[in-house]
């Protein structure tokens, strides 16, 4: 009558586990459930993690790792393509982020009013995020086809008659427009699950001292849900330094290489060049911006807890 | 009231045409690849022809239905991986005052959590394929069983946390055995969170496009998001039709399957990524 499930059912505090029974084996019992979860988890995140670290410092040649120091890292930091990679990935991260961010807020308040149908409005803005990347791209790459395109059709001509896709400013606008299109789900429902736990009081209060809609988001509403705020910009932050799938189908990194954002340069270093050392060389810097991010995350969860909130 | 009625007329107008906006890239490749070959929207969104040939193309051709069975099969066997270990993990993490332990372990797969795996895909690919498993089921379930673990974990424990002690301690003192009292109160009360994370799973899993890209290379074991990939590549500009078919083919499943469970499925996510 002392199987795992017992002890676990029995929590540490339980007379069955204090009577008699060393604290460790409580432990031992957490450990074993667990290990299932953390050996898939260290098979599949952390040790190709540590193991990207090292393929950093080494060269890939017939299946086998030849160490050359910081050769990659040189030759990363040095190579004006990385540069102006790093260039695309924040113009088109922030930019992604910041709309993402406000178009979210927005709908988010709305919503968090008395309207009907919430769920039906809810239901249809959540489908996009439900498509995989590829079928996301593949129809936004499509909407700007020269001659087919609706989109295309109908814009093209407004701007003297450019092929959208064609030109670097429409290409990362078209790769900031889709992955908003996808991305505001996710963020409108951590935001309204945020506004829906604050009081009304105040914000009712500051409405009949005559404090306008903005005076009273900027004041009001967003330091009441700061943290929620915070994890979710570090969250689509986060998602804008590893989408792939969206780059990859709607503009390939082109034209040229104006939308090769830092995973494509990464992805195509390793893949097409066979650069396996320089690849991860550039996965251990993005490595270092995601950890800035998910710290974030994980500092702005606490307080949020500490706040009592979700 | 009239000023509030119309302010919430015009909110209503607003949203609509907020949802036609996000809905309209949906219906516009449904609509094309109900068309003719080459006619795209040129009749515009409602007029033209009815054609189905393309869905015909691709369900009786034998590469497609193939991609969706690859994808069927390494998804759910990844999902249920996931949601079978994330279950017995977030139980032990979930039970008795936390632990030293159980708070660096739920830290730890928090962390995971928020390091995607994009920066792991050389590494995954070196393994994979040095261990001889390109191209097999066996990688892509364990990859995808691996990588829904962090959420996972922290979707069931946020549901056996809000579990009351009462009910098990209720269960014991009617002459239940601790087996029975998982078997036939815990299991039965957590089902809806297992299936509620299984289907996260499989949704995620369903979609995952990079990781089988990276380890599929034999046409036949390729999944169908790889499989859409690829026509891309080989019919853009001659065959649209087809590929918007094979999209819409792709995206029945994890939609028809979120409709069909959207609030446990909004529940969870906002469970799993704010309840530090």
């Amino acid at each position: 009558m002392s199987s795992p499930i017992d002890a676990a059912l029995a929590g540490p505090g339980s007379p069955r586990i204090r009577a008699g029974r060393p604290a460790t084996r409580w432990t031992w019992l957490v450990l074993a459930l667990v290990a299932p979860a953390a050996f898939l988890t260290v098979v599949i995140q952390v040790y190709p993690t540590l193991y990207s670290f090292y393929l950093s410092f080494g060269e890939v040649k017939a299946g086998k790792v030849a160490l050359v120091g910081l050769d990659n890292y040189a030759w990363v930091f040095s190579s004006p393509k990385f540069w102006q990679s790093t260039q695309v990935t924040i113009v088109y991260g922030a930019a992604f982020v910041l709309l993402t961010f406000a178009i979210a807020m927005a709908l988010a308040l709305a919503f968090n009013s008395r309207i009907r149908g919430k769920g039906f409005y809810l239901t249809v803005i959540f489908v996009p995020w439900i498509l995989s990347e590829i079928t996301s791209g593949v129809i936004w790459r499509w909407m700007f086809l020269r001659d087919y395109g609706v989109l295309q059709n109908l814009l093209g001509p407004l701007f003297g008659d450019v092929t959208i896709l064609a030109t670097p400013v429409g290409a990362i606008t078209v790769l900031v427009a889709s992955n908003v299109w996808k991305s505001v789900a996710f963020a409108l429902l951590l935001l309204l699950t945020a506004l829906q736990t604050i009081s009304t009081e105040i914000d009712e209060a500051a409405r009949l001292d005559g404090a306008g809609l903005f005076r009273r988001l900027a004041s009001i509403t967003l330091p009441l849900i700061r943290p929620t705020a915070t994890v979710v910009i570090a969250f689509m932050a986060i998602q804008a330094v590893n989408s792939i799938g969206m780059v990859m189908s709607v503009t390939e990194g082109g034209p040229g290489s104006s939308t090769e954002i830092l995973s494509l340069f990464m992805y195509r270093q390793a893949m097409d060049f066979g650069k396996f050392g320089v690849g991860s060389a550039v996965a251990v810097v993005m490595f270092f911006v995601n950890l800035v991010f998910a710290l974030t995350y994980l500092r702005a969860l606490s307080k949020q807890s500490a706040l009592g909130g979700r | 009231m009239a000023p509030a009625r119309l302010r919430g007329a015009l909110l209503h107008v607003l949203l609509m045409l907020t949802a036609a906006a996000f809905v309209f890239p949906v219906l516009y490749v449904v609509v094309v690849s109900l068309r003719p070959a080459g006619e795209g929207l040129s009749a515009g969104l409602f007029g033209g022809s009815l054609d189905l040939s393309h869905y015909e193309t691709l369900l009786s051709g034998r590469r497609f239905p193939v991609a969706i069975l690859n994808t069927a099969i390494t998804s759910v066997g990844g999902a249920l991986l996931t949601a079978s270990a994330c279950t017995i993990a977030a139980f032990a993490l979930s039970r008795g005052e936390p632990t030293r332990l159980q708070r660096a372990l739920l830290s730890a797969f928090l962390l995971l959590m928020m390091l995607p795996g994009l920066t792991n895909i050389i590494p995954l690919y070196k393994m994979a394929s040095d261990l001889g498993l390109l191209n097999s089921y066996a990688s892509l379930i364990i990859a995808f069983g691996g990588l829904g673990v962090p959420l996972g974990v922290w979707i069931m424990k946020g549901f056996f946390d809000a579990i009351p002690r009462e009910i098990e301690e209720a269960a014991a003192i009617d002459g239940a055995s601790r087996w029975q009292t998982l078997a036939q109160v815990i299991v039965p009360i957590a089902l809806p969170a297992i299936l509620a994370n299984l289907l996260i799973n499989i949704v995620y899993n369903w979609n995952n496009f990079f990781l089988p890209l990276m380890f599929t290379t034999q046409a036949d074991r390729k999944v169908a998001t790889v499989a859409l990939f690829d026509y891309q590549v080989a019919y853009a500009n001659t065959q649209n039709e087809l590929v918007a078919a094979a999209c819409v083919l792709i995206m029945i499943p994890p939609v028809v399957l979120f409709i069909a469970m959207r609030k446990r499925f909004m529940s969870g996510l906002a469970e799993g990524a704010t309840k530090g």
